[in-house]
């Protein structure tokens, strides 16, 4: 292959990966949210303009370099510094920032809207404590998953009892910080049914890259259907195999971090998995949710998410193992 | 016909062929295998005056930073005595028992502590048996980060010389009267060496920080002494007894002790701690500390817990604190058990650590966590 093919072929393969980067479940191009839908006409205008002032600029530096004498002397008149070093600067710069005002203003009209019942949305290390308002008033806990139902919008308060964390849905709007000792209000509203997802946008440590969570929008009816459900204490489980998994699960102190309410289970240390096993993935967003999964995060869960405060149970036999995944993926 | 050359050069000369031939000579000397190495052959008086001078000289320079903690304590001089007679006995012998002849022959032989512990100041004891001696078949101690066992040893040298038999022989209980490693007897015998320290559901051990065994978990004692004799738990005292013991040892014993009830608590005020201490170790029992990501200890130890779960309700404080203090600075935790508890432990305070070490060392049982009241409140 010529030296210039080469060349070619590096730059459609560059430019695959980055535009490849621009769609998926956590990509701001694919908005699915009315804050995100309203941010990217900002977006795109800020960047044409951007775009637009570099050319110029590009163009007005080669003027002054190669041109002929009387076009250079233009630029040096009192004109054209004027209108060009004075004017057009602050006439775009105003005109953006009464554009990004008016975006703003767009949201929080949409946050006084947000009456109906809220989420709160805890930062741990490094995981999502999520606590539903329920239909009457009762907090209902659950954790590393953002439900959402359609065509409301929904007010998100972001909270932390550790470090700074920042809660990002760019499918849904902007990030907003989780400071410790306060309340950050995001109001997001979702426009279609659908699953994208959440990133830890702060650095939190060790684990903070794998810090995510999946965010599901759904038609409203779905959606209360859902909440009803998730009020719910876990369900007993139906055969002996989960019967010996519970057993197991109590016998060896996973109660004292996680709640599976209904049962001795209490701990708020870690994850609430009174309904685990009826969320689209394991550990924030981590592993898949299926048996094998849960079989893995037991024994070898330093490994797929270091430094995490959960301790490894290396510590089961096979049979041991398949029982507790099956309980688990049971608590639906 | 003469060579000359000037001063300098020659006595340059000169000395480079004397080094020479020294080394030439040294070849020889090691490798024709002139020198004879018998132990049936003694040093000159010279070259043992030189070997014990080194020997004096490197534990008195190597010692020098050992801290000397507080020994008064008769539990751990019988602590130490009873260890004394499973693990130096053998070589040192001790009052009333003569040496091996066997062990006699050694070159050199192990010295009568009964005399010779006096020569020492007690950190020099410490770092020789803490470290062994090189090329003298004087071992280190086996178990790796026990300093604290050690200085039970050295708490017992100190009282050594000038010992009578009858007082070794109180203080080494049964395995005193004889001569030989422990590790060689079988059946009642062996299970009276382990109630000599471990006591029974009758008599407390022999020191605070041994664990009372009576009640405790069977899969759990049987691991314990899987762990010592694999090296992935450190004692000095228990490594060598348990790598001695065969499985259907270790399967009856184990047996034996998980059988019996606990014996019931007898704790001296200052094992009790003060009311508020008890609380606050209480409440990390029962509640833990969510804050710090610490689980109740409850919920593994509680009475429902795991069969490889230990129990803990019924130890001493000293023998708790020095586990969880094992644990914390990664002494103890190379099995997959010992992970999840140093994972735990680590995450204590000092203070938290000894205070839930005073409340455990108080109560008889410690009960499960009970299934709380719903838990979505209204707000
Ligand atoms: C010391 C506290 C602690 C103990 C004990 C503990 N866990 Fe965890 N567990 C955690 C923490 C913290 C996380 C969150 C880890 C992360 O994602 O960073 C977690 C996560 C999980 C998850 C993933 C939850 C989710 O929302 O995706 C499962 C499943 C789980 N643990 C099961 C168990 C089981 C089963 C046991 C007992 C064998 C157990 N845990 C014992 C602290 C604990
Ligand atoms: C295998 C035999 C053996 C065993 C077991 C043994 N030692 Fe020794 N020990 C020796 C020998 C040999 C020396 C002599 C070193 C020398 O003279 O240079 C020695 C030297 C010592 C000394 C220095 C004495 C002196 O005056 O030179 C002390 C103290 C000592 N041992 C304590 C102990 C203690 C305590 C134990 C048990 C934990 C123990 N030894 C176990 C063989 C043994
Ligand atoms: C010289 C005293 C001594 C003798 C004899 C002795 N032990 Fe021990 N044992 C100890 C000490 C000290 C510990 C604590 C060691 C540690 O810190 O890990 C211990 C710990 C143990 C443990 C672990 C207990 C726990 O709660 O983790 C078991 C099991 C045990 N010994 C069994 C035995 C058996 C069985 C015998 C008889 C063959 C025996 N011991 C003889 C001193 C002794
Ligand atoms: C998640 C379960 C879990 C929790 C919670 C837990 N432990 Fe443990 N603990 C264990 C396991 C497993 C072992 C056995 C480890 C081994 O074999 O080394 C153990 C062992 C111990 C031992 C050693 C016992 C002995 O006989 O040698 C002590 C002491 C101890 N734990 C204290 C505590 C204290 C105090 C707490 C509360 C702060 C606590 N544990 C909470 C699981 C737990
Ligand atoms: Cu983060």
């Amino acid at each position: 292959m010529t030296r210039r093919g080469f060349t070619t072929l590096g730059f459609t393969f560059g430019a695959a990966t980055v535009l490849g980067g621009c769609s998926g479940p956590q990509s701001v191009f694919d908005a699915s949210g009315a804050e995100a839908q309203e941010i990217m006409p900002l977006f795109w205008t800020v960047t044409g303009i951007a775009v637009a002032v570099t050319v110029l600029v590009i163009t007005v530096s080669a003027i002054a370099v190669f041109a002929p004498v009387h076009w250079r002397r233009h630029l040096t008149s009192e004109k054209f510094v004027v209108a060009f070093g004075i004017f057009l600067p602050v006439f775009v710069l105003s005109g953006l920032l009464t554009y990004g005002l008016l975006v703003m203003q767009a949201g929080s009209a949409r946050s006084r809207s947000a009456e109906g019942p809220g989420v709160t949305i805890i930062g741990e290390q490094w995981w999502w404590r999520v606590i539903y308002d329920g239909p009457e008033g009762e907090e209902i806990v659950s954790a590393n998953e953002l439900r959402l139902p359609v065509g409301r919008p929904v007010a998100i308060r972001l909270q932390s009892d550790n470090v700074i964390h920042s809660f990002w849905a760019p499918q849904l709007g902007g990030k907003l910080d989780m400071i410790p000792g306060r309340t950050n209000t995001l109001t997001v509203e979702a426009i279609e049914p659908g699953i994208s997802r959440a990133q830890c946008a702060e650095y939190c440590g060790g684990a903070h890259a794998l810090m995510s969570m999946y965010v599901v929008a759904m038609e409203p009816d779905d959606y209360r259907q859902w909440l009803e459900a998730e009020v719910n204490p876990a369900t007993k489980p139906a055969d002996a195999v989960r019967r010996e998994g519970q057993r197991l699960f109590i016998a060896h102190g996973c109660g004292g971090c996680h709640a599976v309410r209904g049962t001795p289970a209490a701990g708020t240390i870690g994850p609430d998995l009174t309904h685990v096993g009826s969320r689209h993935s394991l550990a924030a967003a981590r592993l898949p949710n299926d048996p094998q999964s849960f079989r893995r995060w037991l024994t070898d869960n330093q490994h797929i998410k270091p430094d995490n405060f959960m301790p490894e149970y290396d510590v089961f036999s096979d049979s041991e193992l398949d029982a507790i995944a099956a309980y688990l993926d049971g608590l639906e | 016909m003469a060579i000359f050359l000037p001063r300098r050069r020659a006595v340059a000369l000169g000395a480079i062929m004397v080094i020479a031939g020294g080394l030439a000579l040294g070849a020889v000397f090691v490798l024709s295998g002139a020198y004879n190495v018998a132990a049936s052959v003694r040093h000159f008086d010279i070259t043992n005056k030189l070997i014990k001078l080194t020997l004096r000289r490197s534990i008195d320079t190597h010692s020098a930073f050992v801290k000397v903690p507080d020994l008064q304590n008769a539990d751990l001089v019988r602590l130490g005595a009873r260890h004394f007679a499973n693990g130096c006995q053998p070589c040192h012998a001790a009052p009333g028992s003569r040496q091996n002849p066997i062990v006699a022959g050694m070159y050199p032989s192990a010295p009568p502590l009964g005399v010779n512990a006096d020569d020492w100041e007690q950190d020099e004891l410490f770092w020789i048996v803490r470290h062994g001696l090189k090329f003298t078949g004087m071992p280190q101690w086996v178990g790796d980060g026990r300093d604290d066992e050690v200085w039970a040893v050295v708490a017992f040298l100190r009282e050594l010389p000038g010992m009578s038999e009858q007082r070794y022989n109180e203080l080494a209980g049964a395995a005193g009267s004889r001569s030989g490693f422990t590790l060689e007897v079988a059946g009642e015998e062996l299970f009276a060496q382990c109630i000599a320290c471990h006591g029974d559901d009758r008599t407390e051990p022999v020191s605070a920080t041994v664990p009372s065994l009576d009640g405790q978990k069977q899969a759990y004692l049987r691991r314990a002494l899987e762990e010592y004799a694999l090296d992935m738990r450190q004692s000095g005292m228990m490594e060598p007894l348990a790598a001695a013991l065969s499985r259907e040892q270790i399967e009856t014993l184990s047996e034996r002790f998980a059988r019996m009830s606990r014996r019931p608590l007898e704790r001296t005020p200052a094992e009790k701690g003060r009311d508020s201490q008890r609380e606050r170790g209480q409440h990390i029992a029962m509640k833990g500390i969510p804050r710090q990501s610490v689980p109740a200890c409850a919920s593994c130890h509680g009475q429902t817990s795991a069969a490889t779960f230990p129990r803990l309700a019924g130890l001493s404080k000293a023998y708790l604190a020095t586990q969880l203090r094992l644990y914390r600075q990664g002494t103890r935790g190379d099995s997959a058990y010992g992970q999840i508890m140093q994972s735990v432990a680590r995450k204590l305070t000092d203070e938290q650590a000894d205070d839930v070490a005073t409340y455990l060392a108080g109560v008889s049982d410690l009960p499960s966590i009970e299934a709380p009241a719903p838990a979505s409140t209204p707000r």
